[in-house]
């Protein structure tokens, strides 16, 4: 080797085969020195959780289980149990499932409910065009509405004031998400105009209702609109109150919307615009798919949300799940237990949530396969 | 030897053209012509307002004084001519600017059928053609996130050609790629040149544009300083602005 003249050096190799990363403990004992005793700390934190959970599982395990009551027609067997009482649920889940709906046709309800939960199924399969998707929502939301209005093919009408429970809380979720995304992409176009009347309208709408508690725009909705409006000119009440949790939604959806499109480069629009697409093309094919693509975890969040805040329209008097399971409870026999119905209802409401945060999770998968 | 008023067959035409970004002139009365079938390399320094000038040809900047036309139709202030220019002109960015939702095929077939209504079965069957003819048959079903710069520049190429423009933009086309993908891009540019087809390029590759080039124009500060065919102007630049150009660049 030559004499270097600095004193910096590197070792050269010539045709080392490759070998094996150094090996990791593996199995369940590997795992739990990992994870649970890496440290004196972790150990002890390990060790006091663990006390924790000895505490608690057996006592909520006896009172939910073990002492439980699940049958008791009249009540009486729930008064001297130790544990939880869920009887009140096998009484009481027609009311809190389907409110005032009237009785003999709370299957119709029940048809709606398993519409919606075969869609969201339906939405998570990859391979279908979003054309069709949407199309078998459409679809969806005509039997929807027939079934749950009636009136035709023998079906008898159901007023609006009458639905209740689950049926109302996904009617309500499907029109504010069905009408709130294109609102909210409307207002975040709107947001970024060069035309100034339209970006102020869009931003006076967005500033002013995401300045609005969502009781508050409902209110409006509700109570202060129909003052103002000739009487034949009167909307129903749960149209209203959809009315108001679509601009709610599609304020607040609208930043989402508008930080994707800030997201994409100049060059997409160049590009596009160099190849003759006009701007509604432009936004349609180029912009907006890439721009929803990234905003999929933040608008999933909104989506979630807009399901919990259907609680709200309890206030109107409109008796979603958790209205509906409330009434079920002025029943002075079951009043008691309390607890039991709204862990059902919780229960309830985190099923649909988790259902949707897996669809959100198999739609980022598939776009991701897109990206690098 | 300057691109002076010999009358003819002008594809692009600029005439006293000024562009303004604020308060700073980055076009300062510039005057080009780019005869049918010929190719015009645009070089100088950065900020010299060469990527400016290409990118009024088709709008994406707009002029604010003197008369742009390509193809003999009027850029006018108010953009009517815009759509229809952008159709008779292919534009090939620095960093390619694929659409990244769309597969290699949809992102040749997009504009065509869009913006010129053509059925999708003949645009499929045109793209697949260029596609083979820049060498990425293979790669259609892919997206652009999974080509090399290389591969992407050349679907690019392709995508502006679909449109069948009279005259391609080239705004430093090799600039963004790993040196050793620099060729077979320059490649694809070469046989589009050999094709007839007339091209304004913005770029620093010398040796393309001494085997390419009609016209090398050097922009400085918003002007152009110099324009002479190649052979002159890497031998003999007649600006002192120009050779210390050269002298920078040759020595990399």
């Amino acid at each position: 080797m030559a004499t270097l003249s600095c004193r910096s050096f590197a070792k050269t190799s010539d045709g080392a085969p490759p070998r094996l990363p150094p090996p990791v403990a593996r199995g369940p004992v590997g795992w739990l020195r990992r994870n649970l005793l890496a440290s004196p700390f972790d150990a002890a934190v390990t060790l006091l959780l663990a006390l924790a959970i000895a505490w608690f599982v057996p006592r909520a395990f006896a009172w939910a289980l073990t002492d439980a009551v699940f049958w008791a027609p009249d009540g009486a067997a729930c008064r001297g149990a130790a544990g939880a009482c869920w009887a009140v649920i096998g009484e009481k889940y027609r009311l809190i499932l389907f409110g005032t709906y009237p009785y003999e046709e709370q299957w119709r309800g029940a048809v709606v409910v398993a519409i919606f939960v075969a869609m969201i199924g339906f939405s998570a399969i990859g391979g279908i065009s979003v054309r069709v998707k949407l199309a078998a929502w459409a679809l969806a939301s005509v039997a929807t509405l027939v079934l749950l209005l009636g009136g035709v093919f023998g079906l008898s009408p159901v007023r609006t004031h009458l639905w209740g429970g689950l049926p109302l809380t996904i009617v309500i979720f499907v029109s504010t998400v069905a009408g709130g995304l294109p609102l909210a992409v409307l207002l975040a176009l709107g947001r970024q105009s060069t035309m100034p009347a339209i970006r102020a309208i869009s931003v006076g709408v967005i500033e002013v209702v995401r300045g609005l508690p969502l009781i508050a725009v409902l209110f409006v909705a509700s109570l202060v609109f129909p003052l103002f409006v000739p009487p034949e000119l009167q909307v129903d009440k749960l149209i209203r109150a959809i009315i108001g949790m679509i601009i709610f939604f599609g304020a607040y959806a609208a930043e989402i919307v508008r930080g994707g499109l800030q997201a994409i480069p100049a060059g997409q629009h160049e590009a596009a615009k160099a190849l003759g697409l006009g701007y509604g093309l432009r936004m349609r094919l180029v912009v907006l798919p890439q721009a929803l693509a990234l905003v999929v975890p933040a608008l999933l969040n909104d989506i979630i949300r807009a399901f919990k805040n259907t609680t709200f329209v309890a206030i109107l008097g409109l008796f979603d799940v958790l209205g509906a399971a409330k009434v079920a409870l002025e029943d002075p026999v079951w009043v008691r237990y309390a607890p039991e119905v709204y862990i059902f209802v919780f229960i309830l409401y985190l099923l649909f949530c988790l259902a949707f945060s897996r669809q959100g999770m198999a739609v980022e998968r598939r776009l991701a396969v897109r990206r690098r | 030897m300057t691109a002076g008023d010999r009358g003819g067959d002008w594809v692009v035409e600029f005439r006293d053209v000024d562009k303004w970004y604020g308060a700073h002139h980055a076009l300062r009365g510039v005057t080009l012509g780019v005869a049918r079938g010929e190719r015009v390399a645009v070089c100088g320094p950065s900020g010299s307002g060469k990527s400016t000038l290409i990118r009024c040809v088709n709008g994406l900047e707009r002029h604010q004084a003197g008369i742009i036309r390509v193809d003999g139709i009027e850029l006018d202030a108010a953009g009517r001519a815009l759509a229809t220019v952008r159709r008779r002109t292919g534009m090939v960015f620095q960093s390619f600017n694929l659409f990244p939702h769309l597969t290699v095929l949809d992102n040749l077939t997009v504009g065509p059928i869009f913006a010129a209504g053509e059925p999708a079965a003949s645009a499929e069957a045109r793209a697949r053609m260029l596609l083979d003819r820049v060498g990425i048959a293979d790669q259609q079903a892919k997206y652009p996130g999974q080509l090399s710069g290389g591969q992407q520049q050349r679907v690019a190429i392709a995508r502006a050609l679909m449109a069948e423009p009279t005259v391609m933009l080239f705004d430093e086309p090799t600039s963004s790629l790993d040196p050793e993908r620099v060729q077979e891009v320059l490649t694809v540019m070469e046989e589009l040149a050999h094709g007839g087809m007339t091209m304004i390029v913005v770029t620093h590759e010398m040796a393309f544009m001494r085997r390419v080039a009609d016209l090398v124009v050097f922009m400085d500060q918003g002007e152009i300083v110099e324009a002479a065919p190649p052979e002159l102007f890497f031998t003999r630049p007649g600006t002192d602005r120009a050779r210390a150009f050269l002298g920078q660049v040759m020595h990399l």
